[in-house]
């Protein structure tokens, strides 16, 4: 087949869906960082020409992994991911401190998040990984291996501490479901984090006698019902594990936690309410929003995003920009245009013939579908704050490439797969 | 394989599935906040970017009835230093030269400032106090100095201007004009700012501003902005001249002898203009300021000054003639259980009613009083306050006291109550109120309303004006008028107050000397207190002002009488006033001309108007008239000798050539 047509084959509904939305991202920075005392527009000291810069910079990024033959990426995923874990090593000694965080190179007035990229990397290796062909999800073994692959990027972003970042690692059950995990695994996380929830909700005694009374029931329902008699001790088992769960849930969020934590979730669980002080973002937040009505107040026009009552809008708070200036209709769109994103990448993934493009596409619909859930859900109330970027939207070189990188990867894989398969 | 296929497709059914239903979530709870809840967000989001700032009105200023400040309100700023912000370059080189031209300014040295500037960066304080209280002209030459000059980012000026009221007269009547509350700044209480508060204070404007980056607030404009009004100048009574001389010469006295607070009252007897109030309390340290006002909200028993009141009483009444004879005893009396007793050792004996009051006789004014009203108490007390001293005046000042007249019924009426208020207890009134009785009396028996105030005007036109208000036409018949002027005159020539008579100027009035705190009799006799006090008019014969003087507890040792301690206040005044009015000498027919004069005007006027070609005939003009012909006519005179023109060095005739020169001889 002729060279020239391998561009033709590139998915350009993902390439238009991408644009569209750092496009809209990019107008809704401009709002939230406008100051009016600029002078000039190209002055690189103002944040939305900074994100311009930026974003030129990711579309030279793209026609780089593009350019690249695809099976360089499933070639050397083990090596990018290796060095993706040096990378977050290496902060421990390299770092720099930006509010509070540890989770930053320096080059100047820049900073790289070596975090942002390593979940490309933990996508190409869980990928590598279960395109093995020794491998099989269903086994336990290897689901303790894929685990690895998964933790240990998690494990290092943990102590920056960035606890949300590490959270997103989370989305890898989905691509590991779909290549076989049984079902169980999912139930288990949903329960493990009702669990959580209940813990912190209602206490750890309650929860506790809940899982009794609850265990108890089905024990004497299976025993009224079966005719053999159902395994106590598997029962007991079950239900110690909860009150275990239940307990170390209770441990870390009082000891290993830090206020602040406790006072986000709290706030969100209703225990507590204080608008001024530490639940002051997302009451803002929720302003401007609420305050957007059918059709928003217009660009630039956001009384809420002008008097800069939104702390961080123009990172994790953008979204709060979308709804106060252009409505519900305006928020509406941005939802569209991220869930056509990711079920167009879980359409793409389910077509791909091999079983790395496969999972890596899956991986990245699950990250960026955790990233809008989470990042949308704390600007709205919904989640406690978690300090997670909206994909493509929010201020940031590293956030933008990272994702960028995560994209266009399956773009490529994507497009190189008529040749090499 | 086909069921493989199957369980796969719900996999991916299952995560897209559960995906759109997360994302359903997110809409409905989008279109929660924004429809559901949406006006309470709308409602708050404009609580929290708009805001309503005041915009203050200037206050207005009191004046003097002369248009003299009293109180105006000026721009004053503290200048403070953020050490933090200042580079550390510009903070080395310019610290030098700074700490210089403050230590100049506030006389200090300068390394002073030097210390105080580098502690300050050292501690990095962001607010240091480097003056305080500076007037504008200050303030510029302070924002001009090195470093200061560079602004608030890089010089690290921080400007605050307040508004502070200032009294161009010192505290020269303070308590009248009244004050700023000290704890509520913005408020006024008392005197004649608490009681034109809000004609000074004008209207606060209103301006609806919109929050943008950076803590800024703009203007938006719109329909409901409200321009500030400006507050109105008041003009009062007070001139400033007579103020000046009430309190110096009360606290003149107040210190001679020790007392523990005084006031002095000055009125226009025609109008009731109060021309001078000062009212002076002593501090803790000893020393004496305008403390409380207590002209108007001190009521006290008046004593020795009521006595005026009750003979007016009962002469207008016709129960006694200033003839009618009393006999006073020997100083000691008894009536009712009670013995009173006068001043004067051994007695007046028999007096007639006029030489009761002369001499302050008690004996005399509550014997001539109790034989004409024992019967019907109710009389007295009714005369009394129909004239309008049973209420207060009602001036617009806060804190006027309530005055007292107890009558029979009252609880507290006794049969002694009505003798011992002839000679003034047994009721309480102010000295604003005694006076204003006496005006009456100076003012032939018309009652005027005491008033401080002239006018209210806004910068450009007169806003509301005040005549004088008549609270009683006539309260006793000319007769008897006449009668109480002549007792008052009398008192000061040859009565209680003939120390203080003069020939140069007359005055009427009336002495008191009231026992004050005797309610706990055995103390007050260890420790005796009085209020001595002093109310009538000048000049006698043709009264201008009234005037009152009431000192609180003058130390006993040097004197309490009425006539020793108040009286000369009194006359200190009244020769001041008088010595001070410039004596107006009017001169008649300004206009006249000298015929004389008139003529040689004339005859120069005519020749110069005419027109010469040749040299005029200047003999016997006035030298200077001829200089001045000659030269119009472009000649140089030279002159010799004084007087008129005898010899002219060219002959009248010739021709002017221009530039010659003409010798004049001058007898």
């Amino acid at each position: 087949m002729p060279q020239s047509k391998v561009y033709l084959k590139f998915d350009w509904l993902t390439i238009f869906l991408f644009f569209a939305l750092v496009a809209i991202g990019w107008v809704n920075i401009y709002s939230a960082s406008l100051d009016e005392s600029a002078t000039t527009f190209f002055d690189l000291s103002q944040i939305y020409t900074k994100q311009l810069l930026f974003i030129v910079l990711s579309v030279l990024l793209i026609i780089f992994i593009l350019a690249i033959d695809a099976k360089f990426y499933e070639r050397f995923s083990s090596i990018i991911y290796i060095v993706s874990l040096l990378s977050l090593l290496g902060l421990f000694v390299f770092g720099k401190n930006i509010n509070g965080a540890t989770s930053w190179y320096g080059f100047g007035a820049f900073g790289l998040q070596p975090s942002e990229f390593a979940k490309a990397a933990t996508a190409l290796a869980l990928a590598k990984y279960c395109s093995d062909l020794g491998v099989n999800i269903r086994e336990f073994k290897h689901q303790i291996r894929a685990f690895i692959i998964i933790a240990l990027p998690a494990i290092l972003i943990v102590p920056q501490p960035d606890p949300g970042s590490a959270l997103i690692y989370a989305a890898f059950i989905f691509p590991l479901y779909r290549e076989g995990l049984h079902f169980v695994y999912l139930l288990l996380g949903f329960f493990a984090a009702a669990l959580f929830v209940a813990t912190l909700g209602l206490g750890v005694v309650w929860v506790a006698l809940g899982v009794l009374l609850l265990g108890a029931l089905i024990y004497l329902y299976n025993l009224k019902r079966n005719r053999k008699k159902p395994p106590l001790m598997r029962y007991i088992f079950i239900a110690l594990a909860c009150i275990g769960f239940a307990f170390s849930v209770n441990y870390i969020f009082e000891n290993v936690f830090e206020q602040r934590h406790r006072d986000r979730f709290n706030i969100v669980l209703g225990k507590e309410t204080d608008a001024k002080g530490i639940g002051y973002n997302t009451n803002q937040s929720e302003i401007a929003i609420g305050s957007g009505g059918w059709t928003g107040k217009g660009w630039t026009q956001g009384t809420q995003t002008k008097g800069n009552f939104v702390p961080e809008q123009h990172t994790d708070y953008i979204f709060s920009t979308v709804g106060e200036e252009w409505g519900f209709l305006g928020s509406l769109l941005v939802v569209v245009l991220f869930v056509a994103l990711i079920v167009r990448i879980l359409y793409l993934a389910e077509r791909q013939k091999g079983t790395f493009a496969r999972v890596y596409g899956y991986s990245v619909a699950a990250i960026l579908f955790i990233h809008f859930f989470v990042n949308v859900g704390m600007v709205m109330g919904l989640f406690p704050t978690i300090g997670i970027p909206l994909p493509f939207f929010s201020y940031g070189g590293s956030s933008l490439w990272g994702f960028t990188i995560l994209l266009f990867v399956f773009i490529r894989l994507d497009g190189g797969n008529y040749y090499y398969t | 394989m086909a069921d493989k296929e199957k369980n796969i497709l719900n996999r991916l059914y299952f995560i897209a599935g559960g995906m759109f239903l997360f994302a359903l979530l997110i809409a409905i709870k989008l279109a929660d906040i924004q429809f559901v809840e949406g006006d309470k967000y709308r409602e708050l989001a404009e609580k929290n970017t708009t805001k309503n700032f005041t915009i203050p009105a200037n206050r207005g200023n009191v004046y003097a009835d002369d248009g003299s400040l009293l109180a105006s309100s000026v721009p004053k700023y503290d200048i403070r230093f953020d050490a933090v912000t200042v580079s550390s370059e510009d903070f080395k080189e310019h610290l030098v030269p700074l700490s210089k031209e403050m230590g100049n300014m506030f006389n200090r040295p300068a390394s002073y400032y030097q210390n105080v500037l580098r502690k300050a960066r050292a501690n990095k304080n962001r607010y240091l106090l480097l003056a305080k209280n500076l007037g504008y002209s200050d303030y510029k030459r302070v924002k001009q100095m090195p470093l200061l000059n560079k602004g608030p980012y890089k010089g690290g000026i921080i400007v605050e201007q307040k508004t502070v009221r200032e009294h161009p007269m010192g505290k020269i009547g303070a308590r009248l004009v009244g004050n700023e509350d000290r704890e509520n700044p913005g408020y006024y209480a008392v005197g004649l700012e608490g009681a034109f508060h809000e004609k000074l204070s004008g209207k606060k404007g209103k301006r609806l501003k919109q929050k943008i980056a950076k803590g800024q607030w703009k203007p938006v404009y719109d329909e409901n902005e409200v321009e500030p009004q400006d507050g109105y100048d008041v003009v009062s009574t007070i001139d400033v001249n007579i103020q000046d001389i009430a309190h110096h010469a009360l606290l003149k006295q107040l210190e001679e002898y020790e007392a523990d607070h005084g006031c002095v009252i000055v009125m226009e007897v025609e109008t009731g203009e109060i021309k001078a109030v000062s009212n002076l309390g002593r501090s803790r340290s000893g020393g004496f300021y305008e403390r409380l006002n207590y002209a108007v909200g001190e009521s006290t028993e008046p004593g020795s000054t009521f006595k005026t009141v009750a003979l007016t009483v009962a002469l207008e009444h016709k129960v006694i003639d200033t003839a009618t004879v009393v006999d006073t005893k020997d100083g000691s009396f008894r009536i009712y259980g009670r013995t009173i007793s006068d001043s004067k050792r051994g007695g007046y004996g028999e007096i007639s009613a006029a030489r009761a009051l002369e001499v302050s006789s008690n004996i005399g004014l509550a014997r001539l009083i109790d034989d004409a009203y024992k019967d019907n108490p109710k009389k007295f007390t009714n005369q009394v306050k129909e004239w309008g001293l049973g209420n207060r005046i009602g001036i617009p000042i806060k804190g006027e006291a309530h005055p007292v007249i107890y009558e029979k019924g009252d609880d507290l009426w006794s049969r002694n109550a009505l003798p011992s208020m002839s000679y003034g207890y047994n009721l309480r009134m102010t000295p604003l109120q005694i006076l204003t009785f006496y005006n009456a009396i100076a003012n032939n028996g018309k009652m005027v309303k005491p008033r401080f105030i002239k006018e209210i005007r806004s910068w450009k036109e007169e806003i509301e004006s005040y005549e004088t208000e008549v609270l009683h036409g006539q309260i006793a018949s000319e007769e008897t008028i006449k009668k109480i002027q002549e007792i008052l005159k009398n008192i000061v020539k040859r009565g209680t107050g003939k120390k203080l008579y003069s020939e140069n100027f007359s005055m009427a009035g009336k002495t008191g000397t009231a026992r004050t705190e005797y309610a706990n009799f055995d103390a007050w006799l260890k420790d005796k207190k009085y209020v001595s006090s002093f109310a009538g008019y000048f000049p006698a014969e043709n009264p201008k002002y009234s005037c009152i003087v009431v000192i609180h507890k003058p130390s006993t040792k040097k004197g309490y009488y009425g006539a020793d301690v108040t009286g000369p206040v009194f006359k200190r005044i009244a020769q001041k006033i008088f010595t001070d009015s410039p004596l107006k000498a009017e001169v008649a027919n300004l206009d006249v001309v000298d015929p004389i004069f008139q003529n040689d005007f004339e005859s120069y006027y005519g020749k110069v108007q005419k027109r010469f070609s040749k040299i005029p005939n200047v003999k016997g003009m006035a030298g200077m008239d001829a200089v001045s012909l000659l030269e119009n006519l472009g000649l140089k005179v030279k002159l010799q000798g004084n007087g008129s023109v005898q010899e002219q060095s060219i002959p009248s005739g010739e021709k002017i050539k221009k530039g010659q020169t003409i010798i004049l001889t001058l007898s």
